[in-house]
């Protein structure tokens, strides 16, 4: 990534949160139906009804250490909501991965061989990105909406929403509040609370950006890039690039623990 | 009898005789014995200490605990409806003297500035005096736990987060459904380190440990049962009778596995299975990942020990060669005057002997009262010995028995050392030795 870029990008962020929260629009409440769709929708303009690759890049930065950058695959599969995350560097990481198998995330580490059961919590790679942060948007189906009016982030106007995890469902979050924006219904800023209410973490989503899917005979969009702010130990950030998405069909075999394995010999 | 009082007698006189030998060799005896208090006084007061400070810190002599697994992925440290579970301790175990239910957490406790990750114990403070025997306040009011959203942090600990008395924290964590969920607490007492259990152990009040993992008031972490004391030593068949009993009760019950709670999330994670079932620990299960330090001081002491003994052999060895060779003469007499070869070889015993008990008695006095001096010296240790050694403190635990231990043990090595150079004696012809020249 070139550093103007990049440099554009943290603006975006930065720009979003402070503007964010001074600039409320005034406009008529959206009927819950209404957030469904919005959700629906941005959940649907993701979904390519496919398979999916993405090298994906992510850097963690925290106070007093020095910043941690992992580089990984990550493949899915639309049709029964396969995943999985094979790192590829360092070479300290390399070849550890998470596979989720129905509703279960396994992680596996060539240097134990063994594989160990992990929640929908699990911090990936010990960054502040979660299994979610990869996988295709399933909002809808996973949060009731409410309506917490417009908001100008910037130069966009943007649609904010208050998802309340529906109960029996396996969530990293509880509740969050979500920006959308309200020209092209792309995510742009989304905060995650805890059960008590205090705000865990921030993220941005400065860049998306569109694919043909053969799968789907239509474009899909996809965040190219993701900041993480963590609002808890403030010092801490995540960066997630997502570059080279590849969206053809994959190997029927590819989400087997024994194929994971066999990528670390 | 006569014989006996004769040839200790004649021992006896003859350490008197080669008193400037036996002073040197009984000054060498007791220095080795001194040596050996000291080694065992640091070792049973490093474990005494860990007891001590484990069993009102972090568990009971022996607990009862376990997981409820919401979904076969999801397991949360807890025992729920804890009180009939209670119930049944009381009535299968008959040696128990107290209980005290814990809450178990583990969480990131977070500051404005730092944070760090830590064992989270809830604690009924008003319910728990030895609890606040045992910890040195620096600051605040311990008594304050009490309240909700408190909490007790250790001195590395506040220096790390950059706290005082009176600042917030947050704790972050994760619920047994295992849903994120934070507490903000005010920190009300910093507590004077207690070694390594204090490096990750926060303690907040049971209360605000429910709020944190949205537990229901009838469930807890942990059942810590403290024994009474004539029974601290049988944790093993203690356990054994508690298990048996609980699962007759119709409680589900986790194989043995002497690993602290924590180390046990990864395995039944990994199982397949929901629901609750209750794990019955000691402390020592509890506290295996530190029980490296004191195995690895018993097994220094052990080997300084085999070398002190060597020494005592050789040293011992050696004089009475030298005894025996200097009174070659004096052995010819006594055997031409009638001293069967058992006296002469009962004689040299037996002055070997008396240096040991001599030498051993000095030494133990030497030693036990060199432990007590340091002991009443207070010597701060630096933090990594702090790990160490489970105190800030030196603290040496000099017990009778043990001194009982060492003096018996020296005394019989240095009687032993001498059988071999005594047979050799009792061996000599009358005649050749009493023309022995040398």
């Amino acid at each position: 990534m070139q550093r103007r870029t990049l440099l554009k990008s943290a603006l975006f962020a930065a720009g979003l949160g402070s503007f964010g929260g001074l600039a409320s629009v005034a406009s008529a409440a959206a009927s819950k139906p209404e957030l469904v769709d919005l959700l629906k929708v941005v959940d649907d303009r993701q979904r390519n009804q496919g398979d999916w690759r993405s090298n994906v890049y992510i850097e963690q930065k925290e106070k007093d250490k020095v910043a941690v950058v992992y580089e990984a695959l990550v493949f899915r599969r639309s049709a029964d909501q396969r995943f999985m995350i094979l790192f590829t560097k360092p070479k300290s990481s390399q070849g550890q991965g998470y596979l989720r198998i129905d509703q279960n995330l396994w992680f596996y580490d060539p240097a134990v061989g063994k594989w160990e059961r992990r929640t929908e919590r699990e911090r990936i790679g010990g960054t502040n990105s979660r299994r979610s942060d990869f996988d295709e948007s399933r909002l809808a189906e996973e949060y009731e909406p409410e309506d917490s009016g417009e908001e100008k982030l910037g130069v966009y106007t943007a649609q904010v929403m208050t998802l309340k995890g529906k109960p029996g469902l396996d969530l990293a979050f509880p509740m969050i509040k979500l920006w959308v924006d309200k020209a092209t219904k792309n995510v742009l800023k989304r905060q995650e609370f805890a059960l008590s209410g205090r705000l865990l973490r921030t993220s941005y989503y400065p860049k998306w950006q569109k694919i043909y899917s053969e799968s789907r005979k239509g474009d899909i969009w996809y965040p190219q890039e993701i900041r993480f702010y963590d609002e808890v130990e403030k010092q801490n950030s995540t960066l997630i690039l997502i570059k080279s998405v590849d969206l053809k069909p994959l190997e029927a075999n590819l989400f087997t623990k024994a194929w994971l394995e066999s990528k670390s010999r | 009898m006569t014989a006996f009082f004769l040839d200790l007698r004649i021992a006896w006189l003859s350490l008197i005789e080669h008193r400037r030998r036996a002073l040197f060799l009984g000054l060498a005896v007791a220095a080795v014995t001194a040596l050996l208090v000291l080694l065992n006084g640091l070792s049973a007061g490093i474990r005494s200490t860990l007891v001590d400070t484990a069993t009102t810190l972090s568990t009971g002599h022996l607990n009862v605990g376990g997981f409820f697994k919401v979904t076969s992925g999801q397991a949360g440290a807890v025992v729920v409806d804890y009180e009939k579970v209670k119930e049944t301790v009381r009535k299968v175990l008959p040696e128990l003297d107290f209980t005290v239910e814990r809450g178990r957490g583990w969480g990131k406790v977070v500051s404005d500035t730092s944070a760090l990750q830590a064992g989270i114990g809830g604690i009924d403070i008003q319910r728990e005096a030895a609890f606040k025997s045992v910890l040195r306040i620096k600051s605040g009011n311990i008594d304050e736990l009490a309240e909700p959203n408190t909490i007790l942090l250790f001195e590395a600990q506040t220096k790390k987060l950059k706290v005082k008395v009176g600042d917030a924290i947050t704790i972050s964590a994760q619920t047994t459904r295992g849903v994120a969920n934070t507490i903000d607490c005010r920190v009300v007492a910093v507590a004077e380190d207690v070694g390594s259990l204090s490096q990750w152990n926060v303690f907040v009040s049971n209360d605000s440990l429910r709020s944190l993992y949205q537990l229901r008031p009838d469930v807890t972490g942990a059942i810590q049962i403290h024994l009474k004391p004539q029974y601290v030593n049988d944790l093993g068949p203690l356990a054994a009778r508690l298990r048996s009993s609980l699962e007759k009760a119709g409680y589900r019950i986790m194989e043995p596995d002497p690993r602290p709670f924590w180390m046990k999330f990864e395995s039944v994670t990994r199982e397949d299975w929901t629901g609750q079932k209750l794990d019955v620990t000691s402390w020592e299960d509890e506290l295996s990942f530190m029980m490296w330090t004191l195995s690895a001081l018993n097994g220094l002491s052990f080997v300084l020990m085999v070398i002190l003994i060597a020494i005592v052999i050789t040293g011992i060895m050696n004089t009475m060669w030298i005894a025996i060779r200097e009174r070659t003469r004096e052995i010819g007499t006594l055997r031409a005057i009638g001293m069967q070869r058992g006296s002469v070889v009962r004689m040299f015993l037996w002055e070997s002997f008396l240096l040991g008990v001599f030498g051993a008695v000095a030494g133990a006095v030497v030693g036990a009262m060199t432990a007590g001096v340091l002991n009443s010296a207070n010597i701060h240790v630096p933090l990594s010995v702090q790990l160490f050694l489970m105190s800030d403190t030196l603290k040496l635990s000099v017990l009778p028995s043990a001194l009982g231990g060492a003096i018996a043990l020296i005394s019989i090595v240095t009687a032993v050392a001498a059988l071999y150079p005594a047979l050799r004696a009792a061996r000599l012809k009358p005649v050749d030795a009493m023309s022995h020249f040398g």
